[in-house]
């Protein structure tokens, strides 16, 4: 052996040993960017609540992603600018709120996986709402109150249409990334340059396929301020073929619940429907609605927003409230409404009544029975088995026969109302099914402080249309909850006045 | 110099490679342990999980991944599998640690019913009522298209399990390698095994053909072309009965209790494990199947949920006297007797499909073990059942071919000849289950009496009796 070959011997073990050394950086550089999962955290609660992720970003495996709704990040802000036909107004237009120093919405939430940055849905999407004083008034923010101004399905037929769109293409999302001068990793670079839009077209394609029969034009549109609970979640986590079911029990849209001031809610009926009685398990099925799965969920971040609705409080009435006549329709509301619905305490915890939280059953109640239909017996079967072989694993959900008498705490801010969100105003509730309004608009956060509820007059105003109700589609009917019909006019003002101080 | 750490390190490795295995594959678990007899019933473990049960984690994402091979939307709910007090699993599946979580049966799959007073009710839920609601035989199939099917792969179940919880590396890596192929295959050969029901027609929901399966499958009986299917019993008040199965030919009840854990996966050493604890008293410790047993052979039948008129229901009473009394009244002279099949008139395809030969075989089944059978016989008809909670045991007939109660009063050309089986919501009138009409044929499925086994004559007792005599009849049915 000569002195030459030896130093080539020992070059090239130097050069294998290198190599070796470089691609296992490399491959324990991917995988730990991969598999890294890290929330942006917000120290103030209300941030949280806001902007904080419950982990319903996909997740998983890069292979096989798990969860979500949403595309990532880049994507989403992306995708008004790739399709403007398809949302001329952009998200804002659809009820979203932006806050000034936030480039998303309430109720998107973002969070690293998968090795990019990933957005989803939170509590805050539903469950945050405006409301202004005047036309003119800037928009005030509530937190936890129902997001009665949000179209979630014109939101989420957008998201998948435009995902699917030919326009958006590795290219345009790469091109949309250097126009708005975002920072792109490495690694989402190299995600775009191998087929990473495709693979997000598959998953998008599948899950507009399982939801198709829900967005069919035999099914009226959920409209603002409404969601349809249950029918997704039989696709989206049991793969039911939703076309199978009769086309009656795909009706289910119901309005956006309060999130306040739930300590005293707990072993009440919750949902609309009553079909469950503990709180946690009601979030949790609820984050299964925003994309979380069993595996990718947050549990911890939930129970910080858990522990923050547990004593919330609902927001007072802001507007002058007589309090005379609050006065005489307390005396009224006691004979006719508290037994079901608390009182005004309800807010401290009081439990007035004895049926609140309660079903009422169906034949008494007789408003719109399709939301009570879509909850099955079958579904309820399906649903012990979620969050399996772990302490969270439902075990209180039941299918019922009727409705849930609801505490009426912070009602002002709570309209449309009946579970349907059929009924446009307080005032209106107390008139007779025939005088009710058989048309009007939701989604108009301007405040009506008459008949106590937003004004449902205007089809259109600062470039938003407003969902047209029409209470005579399935699913829609404004009949039922007769209480207090017959009263005498003055005893109904007094009422009104009187759930001001709820 | 070398061989001796090479030696070591084999050992070594043998040994953890063993001891993995062992923990992973084999290791067993006490089975859940429930307090109460009921739901030892209802969720208990009958020891099928070993051989026939299929791991936990592939049975639970199944109907998400091949919604297609299940009659309807609801996974397993849409085969009428029900759910009682919130509990995981349905009714009559249970749930054991053999190495991995695994999935069995139960007696309560077939002997637990679901009756609703309305379309929109909620279901009220009878243990040892017959699983009329059942599609027994399209769960089986649902398994074995599922099984069939190219997609049954690690791939996309891992996917789907994965939504579900997040399985150690070790334990992906053992369901990639091991768990999916051997189950597939698994469910491959108890296709093949159960190749001859592709020959008969489908029993439907609430029946199914157990005769065959033990017959061909059990006892390795040669092929024949009989047709089995019959309804399955309801599983109550036991201690009054003398004669177990349709045709009455297995005359102890704990025989036929134990060849049931046989007849659904239960392997001879579970059998030889539980049977050391037949006398136990100890509920904790107890044989599972003794456990059972006590619990079926006390275990009282429902009352009527609805209204009874208590007048009509008196003259009935004499009615059934008369006529009915002496073969189903508890004590009737013929009660619990087998009646010829010449003498009834009833489908004779279900008694003959049992063979003496396989009753010598099955009680040869357990030679050498201390629960050998003795009890399984040949008989010629069928035998004479007490009729407690007759209300919840529609269909009517071994074969379930009569829908109500009402209609078993008429005459065969008479009683209907296609109708609806498992949809169950209660038809008052008739007393059975309602089984026309759009909802029923949406969730249930067709029964047609000129297919073989199905006949739906014969048993006319009754059948003459004047208008009012029937309805009076049917009313003191109700109370019993």
């Amino acid at each position: 052996m000569t002195i030459g070959d030896y130093q080539r011997r020992v070059i090239r073990q130097l050069t294998a040993i290198g190599v070796g050394v470089a691609v296992l950086a490399v491959v324990l550089w991917a995988v730990v960017a991969v598999r890294s999962d890290r929330p942006i955290v917000y120290g103030d609660i209300t941030d949280h609540f806001k902007y904080g992720s419950i982990g319903s970003e996909p997740g998983g495996s890069l292979l096989a992603p798990i969860g979500g709704a949403l595309p990532p990040y880049e994507v989403f802000k992306a995708l008004p600018a790739i399709c403007p036909d398809r949302l001329p107004g952009g998200y804002a237009s659809l009820g979203l709120i932006f806050e000034p120093g936030h480039d998303l919405p309430i109720g998107v939430s973002r969070r690293r996986r998968l090795g990019i940055d990933q957005v989803g849905f939170n509590c805050a999407l539903c469950h945050t709402g405006t409301v202004r004083d005047t036309p003119p008034a800037a928009p005030r923010i509530v937190l936890g109150m129902p997001a009665h101004q949000l179209d979630l399905e014109t939101l989420v037929q957008f998201i998948l249409d435009c995902s699917l769109d030919s326009r958006t293409t590795d290219e345009s999302i790469a091109g949309r990334f250097a126009e708005t001068g975002g920072r792109v990793s490495l690694f989402e670079r190299i995600l775009l340059r191998f087929g990473f839009v495709d693979r997000l077209k598959v998953t998008t394609l599948d899950l507009r396929q399982r939801i198709a029969p829900i967005f069919a034009n035999t099914v009226p549109r959920w409209g603002r301020g409404r969601v349809d609970t249950f029918n997704p979640y039989k696709s989206v986590q049991f793969n039911w073929p939703l076309d199978k079911l009769p086309q009656s029990e795909l009706i289910g849209a119901t309005d956006f619940p309060s999130l306040w001031n739930q300590q005293p809610r707990d072993g009440m009926h919750l949902h609309w429907d009553g079909d469950n009685t503990s709180v946690d398990e009601r979030n949790l099925s609820a984050a299964l609605g925003a994309g979380v799965t069993p595996a990718t969920v947050d549990h911890a971040a939930i129970k910080r927003v858990r522990d923050w609705i547990w004593t919330l409080p609902p927001p007072s009435y802001p507007y002058a409230i007589d309090r005379a006549l609050a006065a005489q329709g307390a005396v009224l509301y006691q004979q006719s409404c508290l037994d079901c619905h608390a009182d005004h305490r309800f807010r401290d915890g009081v439990k007035a009544g004895t049926r609140v939280g309660e079903i009422e059953d169906i034949a008494l109640i007789a408003t719109d029975r399709h939301r009570l239909d879509s909850y099955t017996a079958e579904f309820a079967a399906n649903q012990y088995a979620l969050y399996p072989d772990s302490e969270y694993r439902f075990k209180h959900f039941t299918k019922t026969h009727g409705y849930a008498n609801q505490p009426l705490d912070g009602i002002w801010l709570r309209g449309p109302y009946l579970h349907n969100g059929s009924v446009p105003t307080l005032r209106d509730l107390l008139e007779p099914p025939e005088r009710r309004p058989a048309l009007f608009y939701r989604g108009y956060d301007v405040f009506d402080q008459a008949n106590v509820g937003f004004v449902s007059s205007v089809a259109t105003a600062d470039g938003r249309a407003f969902t047209r109700f029409d209470t005579a589609l399935p699913g829609n009917s404004n009949s039922g909850h007769l209480y207090g019909t017959t009263l005498p006019d003055a005893d109904k003002r007094a009422i009104v006045e009187y759930l001001k101080t709820f | 110099m070398l061989r001796r750490p090479a030696l070591l390190w084999l050992v070594i490795l043998t040994t953890v490679v063993g001891a993995v295995a062992y923990v992973k594959f084999f290791r067993t678990e006490p089975p859940p342990y429930f307090e109460s007899a009921e739901e030892h019933f209802l969720f208990g473990s009958v020891g099928s999980e070993d051989q026939d049960g299929i791991p936990y984690w592939i049975w639970l994402v199944l109907p998400r991944v091949f919604p297609e091979y299940l009659p309807g939307p609801g996974g397993y709910a849409g085969l009428g599998m029900v759910a009682k007090d919130a509990h995981e699993m349905p009714v009559g599946v249970s749930k054991t640690t053999i190495g991995f979580p695994r999935v069995g049966i139960n007696c309560a799959m077939c002997h637990t019913g679901s009756v609703r007073a309305a379309p929109d009710e909620p279901p009220m839920i009878i243990p040892g009522a017959p699983a009329h609601q059942l599609a027994w035989q399209q769960y089986r199939q649902f398994l074995f298209a599922s099984a069939s099917d190219p997609r049954f792969t690690a791939d996309t179940l891992l996917a789907e399990i994965s939504k579900n919880t997040r399985l150690s590396l070790l334990d992906a890596a053992l369901y990639r390698l091991v768990i999916v192929p051997r189950t597939r295959n698994a469910l491959l050969r108890q296709r093949d095994r159960d190749s001859w029901m592709q020959r008969n027609p489908a029993p439907g929901r609430g029946r199914i053909d157990a005769v065959n399966a033990v017959k061909f499958g059990i006892l390795k009986q040669p092929q024949d072309v009989t047709v089995g299917a019959a309804d399955m019993p309801a599983l109550w008040n036991l201690k009054a009965h003398r004669r177990y199965q349709w045709d009455g030919a297995v005359t102890v009840a704990q025989d036929a209790a134990m060849s049931w854990a046989v007849n659904i996966g239960a392997r001879t050493r579970w059998l030889d494990r539980d049977f050391e604890e037949w006398n136990d008293s100890r509920s904790r410790e107890m044989s599972s199947l003794r456990r059972v047993l006590n619990y079926v052979s006390a275990l009282q039948p429902p009352k009527y949920p609805f209204g009874i008129d208590d007048r009509l229901a008196a003259t009935g009473a004499a009615v059934f006297t008369r006529s009915c009394a002496s073969c189903h009244a508890i004590g009737g002279s013929r009660t619990g007797s087998v009646i010829p099949a010449a003498e009834i008139g009833t489908d004779t395809q279900r008694v003959d499909a049992w063979t003496s030969a396989s009753a010598t075989a099955y009680n040869a089944y357990g030679d050498g073990h201390a629960w050998k059978f003795s009890g399984f016989t040949k008989t010629a008809g069928y035998a004479a059942a007490p009729l407690d909670g007759i209300w919840a045991r529609a269909p009517y007939l071994h074969n379930g071919s009569v829908p109500s109660l009402v209609d078993l009063l008429e005459t065969a050309d008479r009683r209907p000849a296609r109708f609806f089986r498992g949809y169950d919501v209660y038809d008052r009138t008739k007393l059975g289950f309602v089984s026309i009409g759009p909802e029923a044929e949406r969730r249930g499925t067709l029964y047609d009496v000129t297919q073989p086994g199905n006949s739906n004559a014969g048993h006319l007792y009754g059948t003459d009796l004047p208008a009012d005599d029937k309805r009076a009849l049917v009313e003191y049915l109700k109370t019993l």
